[in-house]
């Protein structure tokens, strides 16, 4: 399918905070309460539109485990953008959030767009951490932040979408070099051929079946 | 091609290489093509396998039969297990009842099959009977293999070589916890010493229960405790049995410590000796409901065999996991050698070998299989000098080949890295296993002992 931008994100954070379950809501639209422990990295994808154009994500799922930390961390390299993810009924994955951070600094680029999520609002009953301090370590950060809940769907779109745009909107302002790989974004085969004509545009999309 | 000739090589190399393990080629053997050839050749989809459970034309089959010694054997070592676990429930399933049910698990999982991003696949169909594809018939040659089996078995001394031997191609249900235990080193060949050792070694488990259990919580295995237990791990791996095993496990080695994918290595284990004992799909089966006694035996068993298994596979677990960054290195350079077609395909998208054979490696395809293939797979493991540290090498290689077809026709890394991340093996059995195993034992044959071929 053709698209404008591809964008690649990664996802970290702590075990068992909600980070696959994050995706496979945003990637199918179901939450599965039991699930295998992520090995490693795993991949998903999607098709987003911000401002009329089609950008697709491209999201690597990692471990939290501490011992998947060296397979993990080099996919940092190569991301626009991170989700990480802490546990609102866990106050122990909020505190851990500084050492995530800074892994994550060391081994990205440093344009990449962080959005923190404190994730399993819907388990309200047993918060641990308040909103007022994920939204206070975000500013404190300069990250954006969101609650989320991959089990009710709450805010899921909404937090890869607007760190979508965050990107988006970096690239317009000429932040990220677009033509460096290295920064996590690609320009679709569609972008080139956006000013010409209706053939232009679907021979974009055959190429973009070819190549990426 | 280049194919072809390697074939031939192949062929006229190991012409002979057969005769001793005749046993073990007759799930491949085609009727029209007697043990003349080697089955990993006709494995490689040149000649059409025979149904696996198909009535063998015994006219073509003169070795199949158990010698006069196997059919004067008493079969004790049944009767033995039986009375070693008074307190158990022994049931021998049906086979119509297990054909019934896989039909069942086969329906649903057809359906399961379309969900894109790992589908929950039951338990009960990852861990029942590996009888998926066909069997409602014992036929002779399965009886006669069983009677194989009992017969080592019962030797006061079994034959570790014999059983290795017969055990590769896979190894009958019903004497399946025994030999494991024998296999894996667990168990002495000796049978006199058998009820000895076995209740040494259970005790000795138990006692580490007692000397390190309840320090779970203390500040210094915190983490280890909390890791080993999970957060939202499938039903069973919640039970208290399986966090007291990796406990225990990481707890005796600090330089592994505990890694995400050792839990499942411990479920093959539990769930076939388990079997002894259970009737119905072990997936609804309370644990608690078996005498204690029973329940410590599976558990610490349970134990030890994974321990043996460990031990093998050790830098697998270690800092940095080495074991496993070296193993997806070889894999590479062993798919570069056998299909340059794959490997330039990946480099072409720009997919990396670890990211999809990390799993791979780090969980010993369990991931990638129905439980049942893992079960049937490890019989084979157990039965190869290096199964699990070196085999598995090959099996990998093996098992990405297989997926060839779907690989080129892929047209974007996107496509290439959900596809080997959800291989459909949902509805894979005995037959498919038998076949990976059988190229996994050719590519073994021709690179493992030729460094020149295998490096650059």
């Amino acid at each position: 399918m053709a698209y404008a931008y591809l964008f690649k994100y990664i996802i970290i954070g702590d075990t068992g905070v909600g980070k696959s379950c994050l995706l496979l809501q945003f990637t199918d639209k179901r939450f599965q309460p039991v699930h295998d422990l992520t090995i490693g990295v795993e991949f998903g994808a999607r098709m987003i539109t911000i401002d009329g154009k089609q950008i697709k994500l491209q999201i690597w799922d990692t471990a939290g485990q501490e011992s998947f930390r060296s397979i993990t961390r080099s996919y940092y390299r190569g991301a626009a953008g991170a989700l990480l993810v802490y546990d609102i009924t866990r106050r122990d994955t909020f505190n851990h959030l500084t050492t995530w951070l800074e892994d994550a600094r060391q081994h990205s680029n440093s344009n990449m767009v962080i959005m923190l999520i404190g994730n399993k609002s819907d388990l309200e009953s047993r918060r641990e951490v308040k909103k007022e301090e994920g939204e206070a370590f975000a500013r404190e950060h300069g990250l954006i932040f969101m609650e989320t809940s991959a089990k009710t769907a709450s805010n899921v779109e909404e937090a890869f979408i607007n760190t979508a745009k965050e990107i988006y909107e970096k690239i317009q302002e000429g932040v990220f070099d677009i033509n460096n790989e290295a920064n996590g974004i690609k320009i679709g085969p569609q972008h080139a051929t956006t000013n010409s004509t209706l053939s232009g545009s679907q021979g974009g999309q055959q190429a973009g079946g070819g190549c990426c | 091609s280049k194919k072809a000739s390697s074939f031939h090589e192949f062929a006229r190399s190991t012409n002979d290489a057969w005769d001793i393990d005749d046993e073990e080629d007759e799930d491949f053997l085609a009727p029209i093509h007697p043990s003349s050839l080697p089955p990993t050749l006709l494995s490689t989809h040149q000649v059409p396998p025979l149904p696996p459970q198909q009535p063998i034309n015994t006219t073509i089959e003169p070795d199949t039969g158990p010698g006069p010694a196997d059919r004067l054997a008493p079969p004790t070592a049944e009767v033995r297990l039986q009375h070693e676990e008074a307190n158990g429930r022994v049931v021998v399933k049906s086979s119509s009842e297990a054909q019934l049910n896989t039909n069942t698990v086969r329906s649903t999982l057809q359906k399961q099959q379309s969900l894109p991003v790992r589908p929950i696949i039951p338990l009960v169909a990852r861990i029942s009977d590996q009888n998926s594809s066909g069997a409602p018939i014992m036929t002779v040659r399965d009886k006669s293999r069983l009677d194989k089996f009992k017969y080592l078995l019962s030797c006061p001394n079994t034959d570790l070589e014999e059983l290795r031997k017969h055990s590769w191609s896979g190894i009958p249900r019903e004497v399946r916890p025994i030999t494991w235990r024998l296999l894996s080193g667990y168990l002495p060949v000796n049978m006199e010493r058998r009820d000895l050792v076995l209740k040494r070694k259970r005790d000795e488990y138990f006692g580490f229960i007692e000397q390190y259990y309840h320090s779970r919580t203390d500040e210094t295995y915190k983490d280890t405790y909390r890791q080993s237990s999970g957060p939202t791990p499938p039903s069973m791996l919640t039970h208290p049995v399986f966090e007291r095993i990796l406990f225990i496990w990481a707890i005796r080695h600090p330089a592994s410590g505990y890694v995400q994918g050792i839990n499942d290595l411990v479920t093959p284990f539990f769930v076939v000796f388990l079997s002894e004992f259970v009737e119905e799909d072990v997936e609804n089966f309370d644990v608690a409901s078996l005498p204690l006694d029973t329940q410590r035996n599976i558990e610490a068993d349970s134990f030890w065999c994974m321990t043996k298994l460990l031990d093998g596979i050790q830098d697998n677990y270690t800092f940095a996991q080495p074991g496993i960054q070296n193993k997806v290195k070889a894999l590479e350079e062993l798919v570069s050698r056998i299909d340059e077609d794959i490997h330039n395909y990946f480099k072409r998208y720009e997919v990396e070998y670890l990211q999809f054979a990390f799993r791979w490696m780090n969980n010993l395809l369990m991931r990638e299989l129905p439980l049942r293939c893992t079960i049937r797979l490890w019989d084979t493991y157990q039965a190869e000098q290096e199964g699990f540290s070196h085999f598995h090498l090959y099996v990998c290689a093996a098992f990405l080949i297989e997926w060839r077809k779907e690989i080129l026709s892929m047209v974007d890394f996107q496509g290439l890295l959900m596809l080997l991340q959800n291989l459909p093996t949902i509805h894979w059995g005995n037959e498919e296993v038998g076949l990976l195993l059988a190229e996994a034992y050719r590519l073994k044959y021709m690179f493992a002992d030729a460094p020149n071929h295998y490096k650059r």
